[in-house]
């Protein structure tokens, strides 16, 4: 396979698969990728979970995890890195190739000072023998990155925000002066302000160094603004390169048109949100046939299941592995237009008909003598059949919010009313006081991962919580009702969370939610730990169930586009106190506190 | 909305039950030691108390497979017949430790507190005792062999049993998880036995091996020590002390009891890391 696109390239590389090697057989990871990068270039690697596309990164740097195992080329500037020895790659990582981590807290060492994560960087180099000279060179490289405040080298990482450990981090990881530098999803553990900040830094150092720079996303947006070129993965295989724009514009491959499509627009609220059904495929199970068949509504099993589909250059400088993007192409482009022309959903009136849960005054401090206050006077109510929104960035309070509303925590002070029962302190209810309280208010939590027992089934999880409701008939049958309410078949029952899907496993904690029949859910987060094309479908899941039901939501999230496609009504939440509520809408297109500004202007510029 | 369960599930990988080879051969050393345990009289060939002067201290031969001690009794017979005393005793010790450990370390761990306060503190207590002293002093003092040995031990045996647990169930706790069971009002007491047990159970399982492994040579040693069993008893730990003298003129009279302590003791801190292993990838 050929992708040249200019001569001189930096980095190439060529036919390169990784495998893992287990006692019980060979699983592919990846197959077949090949990259070029020029300097001073950008490329964006974009892919869901399970991709491979930080494998991909990983293999580039050389720090494959151990059993990993890569065959094809990998050459910076005509010198072969496969196989080079753990001495050569230390004169390779840092100088010639460095990295930049997801999360800034495991990457840096805890017990070390911040400058001195830098300056581990410049020990080595003649001109910073002294420690003055190096002293100052810290401070420089942190000017760099937007720190001026001189007394942050002397700090623990955890004394820094995370957006300021990522400053640091990318301080440490450009200090030798790399040719390249791989960001593998460097803003995705930051708040939505701070992560603005960290790609413009990103892009600025990568301009005024003539540096290229790798950029491994989930997010296609960011991809689009961020980076030149754009190559898409899906379940270990490359199925579209080329140019950001004209990618953004008309992409070549199903996969990549539902991406866009399943992404919740920022500006506009959509009736339902555009779905890829079904999950990402394990890619040894999908490796001589198009990997994305299985979900792709053009798929002829002739042209498609027969071998794996190679990339083929479509147009200049495009790249697809769609055999049939010639055919569809027109299909393609219409369900775009169609989608950007989908009207602005009206918004929903909300009956008056008094609130189900009604907060007033609520203050929860947390530890004894220094104590941290998490919420500081919250006043909020949910009506009956209403999603009210609750947006804010990490330590805002948000969650801590929600724990109190179901009783997890136990407010300082303030007022919970839920159903007319006073229900701030849990303990000091009576049972069938407390029972009642359950019963009307449900908590979905964030990580799909840890919300489910590992050892009990999905049918044992949902009896269990059947058995709380005071409901008659056959369990199994409730059973079946709820698993079909929430999308899943009744095969599901008999199988285990570690079997599921995050999607999945969301589901089945919805699911074990709804079989208390609850008036009203407390959603934390509940699709921020999702792959995009999953949100989609969780997100349509819980607009059909508000509908079908008359569920109340308290949607508790980070991310304006959600918060847009769902909300009725919106608080959002800074520091403890709510600085702005009203309409969705309204809310959001005409903020009134600079805060919600902030947060508006800190989303990336649409891709649609 | 669409259905997703058509598409084909990704099957859990099962890991062959193939066993790597050390973890085989410690079963193969468990199950003769039981099959001596529960058959040992079939087994035997002899009678392990016939003493028999005429042949008192005789070398490895047809008619004794490891040769007789001082007594003229034969030695490969009373191993045979002392491994009921090295599997039965140790088992009872260590699930009945770990028994009461995990009711103890799962409620000190969920419910903290006073609770906690209460049994951690007699944890500390118990730690601060000079095991084997205390052992040695009441099965000195009490008398009573064998039984009462294995009681002090089971009681010693409890504390440092349930710190392991509580610090498993400690976690657990923050799990989300236990959140969601809170959340739907499900009873403190299932959560204990039936969320977070059943997550724990492969450490305490592990762990039950290798109590068993220490209570073997503790016990031993009491024998050895002439504590715990009474004389003439076939008995691992007892036939060290009394074949002592037989380490020039009958080798084996003091290396076969030897060497089946130790791999017992081995093979079941084999069985047990195994079992961690397994169960909690």
């Amino acid at each position: 396979m050929s992708l040249i696109y200019s001569s001189g390239n930096l980095l190439r590389v060529e036919d390169m698969s990784l495998f893992h090697d287990a006692p019980t057989g060979r699983r592919t990871l990846t197959v077949a990728t090949s990259l070029q990068l020029e300097r001073g270039g950008s490329l964006a690697i974009v892919g869901e979970s399970g991709s491979g596309k930080s494998l991909t990164a990983k293999a580039i740097a050389g720090l494959l995890p151990p059993g990993v195992r890569l065959s094809g080329s990998i050459r910076l500037e005509g010198e072969e890195l496969t196989g080079l020895a753990e001495r050569d790659w230390q004169r390779i990582r840092g100088r010639r190739i460095s990295m930049l981590l997801q999360d800034p807290f495991t990457m840096m060492n805890p017990v070390m000072r911040c400058g001195a994560h830098i300056e581990e960087m410049l020990r080595d180099q003649p001109e910073f023998r002294s420690r003055s000279a190096r002293r100052a060179e810290v401070a420089r490289r942190l000017a760099e990155v937007g720190i001026n405040d001189a007394s942050v080298a002397d700090r623990l990482p955890f004394q820094l925000s995370g957006g300021m450990c990522q400053r640091v981090a990318l301080a440490a990881a450009l200090a030798r002066d790399p040719e390249i530098l791989i960001a593998d999803e460097p803003s995705t553990a930051l708040d939505v302000t701070t992560q603005a900040e960290i790609m413009r830094l990103l892009n600025r150092a990568q301009a005024e160094r003539g540096m290229a720079l790798i950029l491994i996303t989930h997010d296609l947006r960011l991809a689009f603004s961020a980076c030149e070129r754009v190559c898409v993965f899906y379940a270990g295989q490359m199925i579209e390169v080329g140019a950001a724009p004209a990618l953004a514009a008309a992409p070549f491959h199903p996969y990549t048109t539902g991406l866009l499509l399943s992404e919740p627009p920022a500006s506009r609220r959509v009736s339902t949100l555009v779905a890829i059904p079904g999950r990402v495929p394990p890619a040894d199970a999908v490796e001589n046939e198009c990997p994305f068949s299985d979900r792709c509504r053009w798929v002829v099993d002739a042209k498609c299941r027969t071998t794996r589909p190679p990339l083929v250059e479509r147009t200049p400088a495009r790249f697809t592995a769609c055999v049939r993007q010639p055919e569809i192409q027109g299909e393609l482009d219409a369900l775009r237009t169609a989608a950007l022309e989908a009207a602005n959903e009206p918004e929903p009136v909300t009956p008056e008909n008094g609130a189900l849960v009604h907060v007033a005054g609520l203050c929860k401090s947390f530890g004894g003598k220094r104590p941290m206050h998490a919420l500081k006077g919250v006043s909020l109510s949910v009506g009956r059949g209403e999603c009210l929104g609750l947006v804010g960035e990490s330590g805002s309070g948000k969650t801590t919010l929600g724990r109190c509303l179901v009783g997890l925590e136990t407010p300082t002070s303030g007022q919970i009313v839920i159903e007319g029962i006073p229900s701030a302190d849990f303990e000091a209810l009576a049972r069938n006081e407390r029972a009642r309280v359950r019963q009307t208010i449900q908590m979905i939590f964030q990580d799909p991962y840890a919300t489910l027992n590992p050892k009990h089934s999905v049918g044992r999880a949902l009896e269990e919580s059947l058995r709380m409701s005071q409901r008659t008939g056959r369990t199994q049958d409730h059973v079946r009702t709820l698993l079909s309410e929430v999308g899943l078949t009744e095969a599901y029952a008999g199988r285990y969370p570690s079997e599921l899907s995050g999607g999945e496993r969301q589901r089945v904690a919805i699911a074990r939610s709804l079989a208390v029949d609850p008036a009203v859910l407390v959603c934390d987060e509940p699709v921020s730990a999702l792959d995009v094309s999953v949100q989609a479908q969780v997100l349509n899941l819980f607009k059909s169930l508000m509908a079908s039901r008359e569920l109340s939501l308290l949607f508790i999230t980070h991310d304006l586009a959600v918060v847009r496609q769902i909300a009725d009504r919106i608080c959002v939440i800074y520091l403890g106190e709510i600085v702005e509520e009203g309409p969705c809408q309204q809310v959001l297109n005409d903020p009134q506190h600079p805060y919600t500004r902030r947060l508006i202007s800190a989303i990336p510029a649409p891709a649609h | 909305m669409t259905a997703i369960g058509a598409v084909p599930a990704v099957k859990r990988r099962r890991r062959g039950f193939r066993l790597p080879i050390p973890v085989a051969l410690a079963c193969l050393v468990m199950a003769v030691v039981t099959a001596c345990a529960i058959f040992g009289s079939a087994l035997a060939l002899k009678d392990p108390y016939e003493q028999r002067l005429d042949v008192a201290v005789s070398s490895p031969s047809a008619e004794f497979p490891a040769g007789t001690d001082t007594l003229g009794r034969d030695i490969l017979s009373r191993v045979i017949y002392g491994a009921s005393n090295a599997l039965i005793g140790p088992l009872v010790i260590a699930a009945g430790a770990f028994a009461m450990a995990t009711v103890l370390g799962l409620l000190a761990g969920y419910l903290g507190g006073w609770v906690d306060t209460i049994i951690m503190r007699w944890v500390d207590f118990m730690f601060g005792l000079p095991s084997t002293l205390i052992t040695i002093v009441v099965v000195g003092v009490v008398g009573g062999g064998y039984w009462t040995a294995v009681f002090v031990l089971l009681v010693l045996f409890v504390a440092p049993d349930t710190r392991i647990v509580r610090s498993a169930v400690l976690e657990q706790r923050p799990r989300t998880y236990i959140d969601a069971a809170r959340t739907l009002g499900i009873s403190r007491t299932r959560i204990i036995f039936i969320h977070i047990l059943p997550n724990i159970l492969p450490i305490v399982l592990a762990y039950v091996a290798i109590d068993f492994a220490f209570a073997l040579v503790n016990l031993a040693g009491l024998s050895f020590l002439g504590l715990g069993v009474e004389p003439g008893t076939p008995d691992w730990g007892r036939m060290l002390s009394e074949n002592r003298n037989l380490i020039a003129s009958n080798p084996p009279g003091i290396l076969l009891p030897a060497a089946m302590i130790i791999l017992t003791a081995v093979s079941m801190n084999l069985i047990g890391d195994w079992v961690f292993e397994r169960f909690t990838k």
